[in-house]
């Protein structure tokens, strides 16, 4: 489990990333939309990160070549 | 009570006001707050027809002023003259005074008179030039035929005796004696008609003449090289010459008649070859002098329309303008006696500060001691709703509003929107270098924005314009999503090393097995190795389908999370207990569980624990089917499962009766409470009365009811609180609240099914969008790779000419349509019901802005 805390660590900067969001956003008419397209930005792009982390974290499958031959002679 | 910002989260705080407007200013009044824009007025005087309008006469008169405009501009459309665009004008908005409006529908009333005289009369001696025209062909081509003919006068005398010969023997038989020629027709008593007919008719014209003259004719014709143009409606039409001799009066007199009722027009042409020849030369004097009549009236004509053309564009905006302003005056309720237009418009709260000083600045102008008055009145009707959008937002709105307008003050799911609507695309088009091109799009059209919102752009263009900042998003997203499916063009992307190393398979090569990098796992996104593998699409498919059952759920949860927030802004807290918080038990103890275990059974080495991972499909359909067991009980998931599912299945039966009693239940009993203490709804009362036949009671009751706020003594009609009475004071059935109920919770509880598995069409359309690039490249530059030399290259430039059109137009245009339409479902269907209400009435302010924008001048 060398990795487990990975999706951890990108909460946090993902929260801190909101937080700043959350305080940065430019002032006036706009500050919401600012606001809530950063945010849920962050958190959807955080999702579809750790998602896609998790899914690879315990593999059951491994990758196996196919056509081999010819694999070999562009490699080699 | 002080106005809170407005912002997109909630549709803007409104009130309705009056305005009490002098009727003197009354115009200048309404076309101010039309430049202003955010006032939508209501209509009080519907029950009267557009004809008894107070301002009936005035719209009448702008309407012929806007006629005349029109016929400006059809003519200088006629004459090739274009029209200065609208955007060259300094300031096209300033509002014209009175005056200047009567100045300029004078102005249009002469310079139509003008023009349309200059018209009659060019196009009169156009129809007089296209006459002579005729006339000359006709003469020029008859002299051939008399020519011709008068060498067969003996002939054609010869078949008179004899009845059975033929009329035209031998028409090319000219060489006969001048003898012949000298003999006039006159004294064979041998007529003649001469003419011009439409080169279509003529077959239909020679079967007629033959069939009623019996075959006594003899007629010539030969084609006008050059087509013959119709002054009326600038068509060209072929026409013919012809020439038809015959015997006696009367035939002579049917063939005129004949040849006119067939469209022909007739000459004279005199058979004399010397006056005929004068006749000619007569003819192309007064054509040269016709045409050069017509040269002038064309260029005064030109030089006046030109002038025209230089102001048009804003004459017709002014005109356009001022006839809306009559439109909503006419909406305006007039007190004769007073002299006072009365408005009622819904105008947002925030902007009531600008309408006062609008209005104050228009009175200043008019130097009127009678102040504008500006009434904000208290109703329970509701008002409509209205987002302030800009640029960005405007797309991401118009996709809601699209399916519903939005409750007033409801939560805007176009907020939420502007985010996961591109980023559920970006699932399904996941393509870092589609997402590019995407991006670069978007780019160009926001970089030249201004230039392309003043250009006309056809419809399919102008959609793809119009939703800019959304496809920008899109292709923001879809870089990312691309970066994390590692998938470049269909090739993959090696950001970082692997975590799969090739197994040595004993003679030097790499073998077909992996084995992982102890420890390591890829960091960002799917590993590169699993490209152009035997078993790629095995763990793809795994993968994307859960990523699209976790997404699904994190915005199903998030879109319920709104009915809480719903509920709790409009103070109804039955609609917390009785509606959110079985369906979120429902949906978590189901749906969340299944989302639990795919982050479960990722999470846990199954490998290290040496057993076998429990298929998740498997153990969510025997949790239904037979609660408490297990599909394989020695390799539970985890310990306790059978448990915890058979309380979880509980739980979510338990909120069943729950979602579908509770609301009708508590609806009632309030109620009945209500009813008990002695409330009842106004509407009720009425109908009691007229269904006792109480006549009197009943009109006590109604008339007494206006009369408290409709009328004053003046008869001046306040008509705000007397309109829309049953509209909101909905009588309780209780038949129909639990009806509704069991609608609600049937569909809400078959939805959690169905729109989970709607969810899926992520990974469908993922699965298509990655699998067609694939097969485009490898039918294209996979193919040009493996040629070499010259030739490769040439293959190589025209393949990848090929590929990239392709690319663009399939995968970019075509898959993202579709990923587009997938996402906008996945936000209309699955995620809005599960909050949205969306009975609004929209927003619709008096704007000059809009109404140019809706119906643009150019």
């Amino acid at each position: 489990m060398a990795n487990g805390w990975a999706p951890f660590i990108g909460l946090i900067v993902v929260a801190i990333f909101c937080a700043g969001a959350w305080f940065a956003a430019p002032k006036g008419d706009n500050q919401t939309i600012w606001r809530s397209t950063l945010l849920l930005s962050a958190v959807a792009m955080y999702l579809m990160w750790v998602i896609t982390f998790l899914a690879q974290l315990h593999p059951l499958i491994s990758p196996i070549r196919y056509d081999l031959r010819s694999d070999n002679e562009i490699g080699g | 009570m002080a106005p809170t910002k407005d912002t997109m989260f909630r549709s803007a705080d409104m009130s309705l006001t009056q305005l009490y407007i002098s009727n003197e200013i009354g115009r200048e009044v309404v076309s101010a707050l039309g430049e202003l824009g955010v006032m939508d007025f209501r209509d009080l005087n519907s029950e009267t027809s557009a004809f008894q309008r107070t301002f009936t006469q005035e719209i009448r008169r702008l309407d012929n002023a806007e006629r005349q405009l029109r016929y400006f501009h059809a003519q200088m459309d006629k004459a090739g003259i274009t029209m200065r665009s609208i955007y060259d004008f300094n300031n096209p908005f300033t509002a014209p005074s009175a005056s200047e409006i009567d100045e300029l529908s004078d102005k249009s009333q002469s310079l139509e008179n003008r023009v349309s005289s200059l018209n009659e009369s060019y196009e009169q001696l156009k129809k007089r030039e296209v006459e002579l025209t005729e006339w000359r062909w006709v003469l020029r081509e008859a002299g051939g035929f008399f020519d011709r003919a008068r060498g067969q006068t003996e002939e054609i005398r010869h078949s008179l005796d004899e009845d059975d010969a033929p009329l035209l023997q031998d028409v090319e038989q000219n060489g006969q004696g001048e003898a012949a020629a000298d003999r006039s027709f006159s004294v064979m008593n041998i007529g003649f008609v001469a003419g011009v007919i439409p080169r279509e008719r003529i077959a239909a014209f020679e079967r007629i003449l033959w069939r009623t003259l019996r075959g006594n004719l003899y007629m010539n014709q030969s084609e006008i090289p050059e087509p013959i143009i119709n002054p009326e409606n600038n068509e060209e039409v072929s026409k013919n010459v012809f020439i038809i001799f015959a015997h006696g009066k009367d035939i002579i007199a049917k063939i005129r008649k004949i040849s006119e009722s067939l469209g022909a027009d007739l000459y004279s042409v005199d058979e004399n070859s010397e006056l005929r020849r004068d006749q000619i030369r007569e003819v192309n004097t007064r054509l040269s002098d016709l045409a050069s009549v017509l040269r002038n009236t064309k260029s005064t004509l030109d030089a006046e329309l030109t002038a025209i053309s230089r102001n048009l564009a804003a004459w017709m905006v002014i005109i356009k303008k001022e006839k809306a302003t009559y439109e909503t005056l006419n909406k305006f309720s007039y007190d004769h006696q007073r002299k006072t237009l009365i408005a009622e418009a819904w105008a947002p709260t925030n902007s009531l500060g600008l309408i006062k000083s609008t209005l104050q600045d228009v009175n200043d102008r008019a130097g009127l001691s009678v102040p504008t008055i500006v009434n904000q009145i208290k109703t329970t009707k509701t008002p409509p709703t209205f987002f302030k959008s800009n640029r960005f937002t405007v797309g991401f709105q118009t996709i809601i509003d699209a399916y519903g307008t939005i409750k007033y003050r409801e939560v805007n799911p176009a907020l939420p929107a502007i985010v996961t609507f591109p980023f559920f695309f970006a699932v399904m088009f996941g393509d870092m270098g589609h997402g590019i091109i995407l991006l670069a799009a978007s780019l160009a059209m926001i970089y030249y924005e201004k230039r392309l919102l003043r250009s006309k752009l056809d419809e399919l263009f102008s959609m793809i314009f119009y939703g800019r900042y959304i496809v920008f998003m899109m292709g923001l997203f879809s870089i990312y999503t691309g970066a994390l499916y590692c998938d470049m063009f269909s090739k993959e992307l090696p950001l970082f090393k692997s975590m799969w190393e090739w197994n040595d398979n004993g003679n030097g090569g790499i073998g077909p097995g992996s084995h992982r990098v102890e420890g390591y796992t890829y960091p960002f996104g799917l590993d590169w190795r699993w490209h152009d593998t035997d078993n790629d699409l095995l763990f793809s498919n795994s993968y994307k389908m859960k990523l699209s059952i976790l997404l699904g759920w994190c915005h199903m949860t998030f879109s319920l999370v709104w009915s809480l927030v719903n509920a709790r802004y409009f103070h109804t807290p039955i609609d917390i207990w009785g509606n959110f918080v079985p369906g979120m038990i429902f949906f978590q103890s189901i749906f969340g569980y299944l989302s639990f275990t795919i982050v479960y059974k990722w999470c846990v080495d199954w490998a290290a624990r040496g057993i076998n991972p429990p298929s998740l499909l498997n153990m969510l359909i025997l949790m239904f089917l037979q609660p408490g067991t297990l599909e394989n009980p020695e390799e539970p998931l985890y310990q306790g499962q059978a448990t915890i599912q058979v309380i979880l299945l509980m739980m979510a039966l338990v909120c069943v009766p729950v979602l579908l009693f509770l609301k009708p239940m508590y609806l009632r009993w309030e109620h009945n409470k209500a009813r008990a203490l002695g409330y009842r709804g106004i509407g009720e009362n009425t109908r009691v009365s007229a269904l006792d036949d109480d006549d009197d009671e009943g009109q006590l009751l109604n008339g007494g009811g206006r009369e408290s706020f409709g009328d004053d003594e003046d008869g001046i009609a306040m008509i705000t609180q007397d309109i829309g009475h049953g509209e909101d004071h909905e009588e309780f059935e209780f038949s129909e609240v639990m009806i509704h109920q069991v609608i609600h919770t049937i569909e809400f509880c078959l939805n959690c099914v169905s729109h989970t598995a709607s969810y899926l069409r992520l990974w469908a359309l993922s699965l298509a969008h990655q699998r067609l690039s694939i097969v485009l490249w490898e039918m294209t530059m996979k193919i040009a790779f493996g040629f070499t030399g010259i030739t490769g290259s040439i293959i190589m430039v025209a393949v990848f000419y090929m590929w990239f059109v392709l690319t663009v137009v399939v995968l970019c245009v075509m898959e993202g349509t579709s990923a587009m339409l997938h996402s906008l479902r996945l936000h209309w269907v699955e995620a809005m019901s599960k909050h949205f209400m969306g009975d609004g009435i929209p927003f619709e302010p008096f704007s000059f802005k809009t109404l140019l924008e809706e119906d643009p001048v150019e």
